[in-house]
């Protein structure tokens, strides 16, 4: 009798703790759903497992800390110290910023210079850096393709320096991707489940989803909601460079914030590129390179460096890389 | 049975039972509703069927928005480009509208079939 109820007594102990545990679990489990501002875009922190809160605050700490150092907008940043002493100084740097340095000088080499991220004098001629939108003078821009030259920037150890007054870099087109990096660094740091960081577009997944594969959609570059879903695996980065952010529309022609650093003009082959890739600078860079090459050279360009890409033309017709075709879903009427 | 068999039997089925409510209550797709929030914190949570129009505020500013019959749109802001009201309606779970300016978005939620994300 006895035996029984101690038997009785250790099943019910199981099973509560059982209950405990699929509860827990289920809180664990659940998305902590976080909202920044920096990086001039909003940033949309969501983390699952464990130790999901103090992950979230160290991805929080990162992205500040980075931001410090590569924002154009403010004056204390790495950034703008090199641009404002162009062809004064050589001004000494944080070592993420001679890392990131470095990462787009390799991606113009792999790109043939369709990503440039000395082409800021250039943005700013059109207004794209918080000045007037407009349409500048053929003498004006002939005038500023001459301040956009990479070879003008020299690295010396932590110091940088660009060659002549006038000339500027924008890390823009590759801040978001380095950051997701490091971010992909911090993550296994932590007891977690799984993760999604959407940083103005640019999307880091981590780990497998609450619902197995990841939903990534796209959105429609001419009208609101998604043109398409891309279904990915486990971790990957995706970005996208597309001409309904930021642009303007002028005599009914659009104007867009891409610009092609050999032209002096804004991009206009293609409407949007998405990139999928390994590498957060890379996608990031390349989904600029490939925005600015239309589609022949950027399909050319992918299949040799191993990324996949799902692109769409004037007429937002759909072009892919072979290795998505079968994980790409485009809406009807896309 | 015993009484003290009756106790094991009915704790049993109370276990079971709990099991299959847990399931059942977190496999359940949510309502849809409009989540809000303000300088990054959800300041309101409305069902997606509460017609009306709401102002919400932040540090930066404050902006206007409708729902009418499941739909959403900014009506007025106080932020210099209005990209927010030139958004008009959204209606699917998952979209949102952002203002940078004022650090105030406002994004539908709810559903199974909806994706983790968007890049642009």
């Amino acid at each position: 009798m006895n035996k029984k109820i101690i038997f009785v007594l250790l099943i019910i102990a199981v099973l509560t703790i059982s209950a405990f545990v699929v509860i827990k679990n289920r809180t664990d489990s659940e998305y902590l759903t976080t909202e920044i501002y920096s990086m001039n875009t909003v940033i949309q922190i969501n983390i699952s497992g464990k130790d999901k809160k103090d992950a979230t605050d160290a991805v929080t700490q990162e992205i500040n800390f980075l931001n410090q150092k590569f924002d154009d907008f403010s004056p204390q940043s790495d950034v703008s110290k090199i641009n404002d002493n162009a062809g004064k100084n050589a001004v000494e740097v944080d070592n993420v910023t001679i890392e990131i340095i470095s990462k787009a000088l390799e991606c113009y080499k792999e790109t043939d210079g369709a990503f440039n991220i000395s082409v800021a004098p250039l943005s700013k001629l059109w207004g794209f850096k918080g000045n007037e939108l407009r349409v500048p003078l053929e003498s004006e821009i002939k005038q500023t393709i001459n301040l956009v030259n990479i070879n003008d920037l020299i690295i010396e150890g932590n110091k940088v320096m660009l060659r002549k007054t006038g000339e500027a870099i924008d890390l823009g087109g590759i801040a978001k991707g380095y950051t997701l990096d490091k971010i992909k660094e911090i993550l296994p740091k932590y007891n977690l489940k799984s993760a999604i960081i959407n940083m103005g577009g640019n999307i880091l997944t981590y780990g497998i989803s609450n619902k197995g594969n990841w939903l990534i959609g796209i959105k429609n570059p001419r009208e609101d909601g998604v043109v398409g879903k891309i279904t990915i695996k486990g971790s990957k980065f995706i970005s996208t460079s597309g001409d309904y952010e930021k642009y303007f529309i002028e005599n009914g022609k659009r104007y867009c914030h891409i610009i092609d650093p050999s032209t002096g003009l804004p991009s206009d082959k293609i409407v949007s590129v998405t990139v999928v890739s390994d590498k957060g600078y890379l996608g990031d860079a390349f989904s600029t390179a490939f925005f600015v090459l239309g589609k022949e050279k950027s399909l050319e360009l992918a299949n040799k460096s191993g990324v996949e890409i799902i692109g769409f033309d004037k007429n937002l017709n759909p072009f892919f890389t072979d290795g998505i075709k079968n994980e790409v879903n485009i809406e009807k009427g896309g | 049975m015993k009484k003290g068999d009756k106790i094991i039997v009915s704790l049993l089925v109370l276990f079971v039972a709990f099991f299959i409510f847990e399931r059942y209550v977190f496999s359940k797709s949510k309502a849809d509703s409009v989540i809000i929030r303000s300088d990054g914190t959800i300041v309101k949570d409305i069902p997606l069927k509460d017609n009306g129009e709401y102002l919400i505020k932040s540090k930066e500013g404050e902006l206007t928005f409708i729902i009418q019959s499941q739909e959403v749109k900014v009506i007025e802001s106080t932020c210099p480009d209005k990209l927010c009201t030139k958004q008009g309606w959204i209606s699917k779970q998952g979209e949102s509208i952002i203002c940078l300016p004022n650090r105030i978005s406002i994004t539908i939620t709810g559903g199974n079939n909806v994706v983790d994300s968007t890049t642009y």
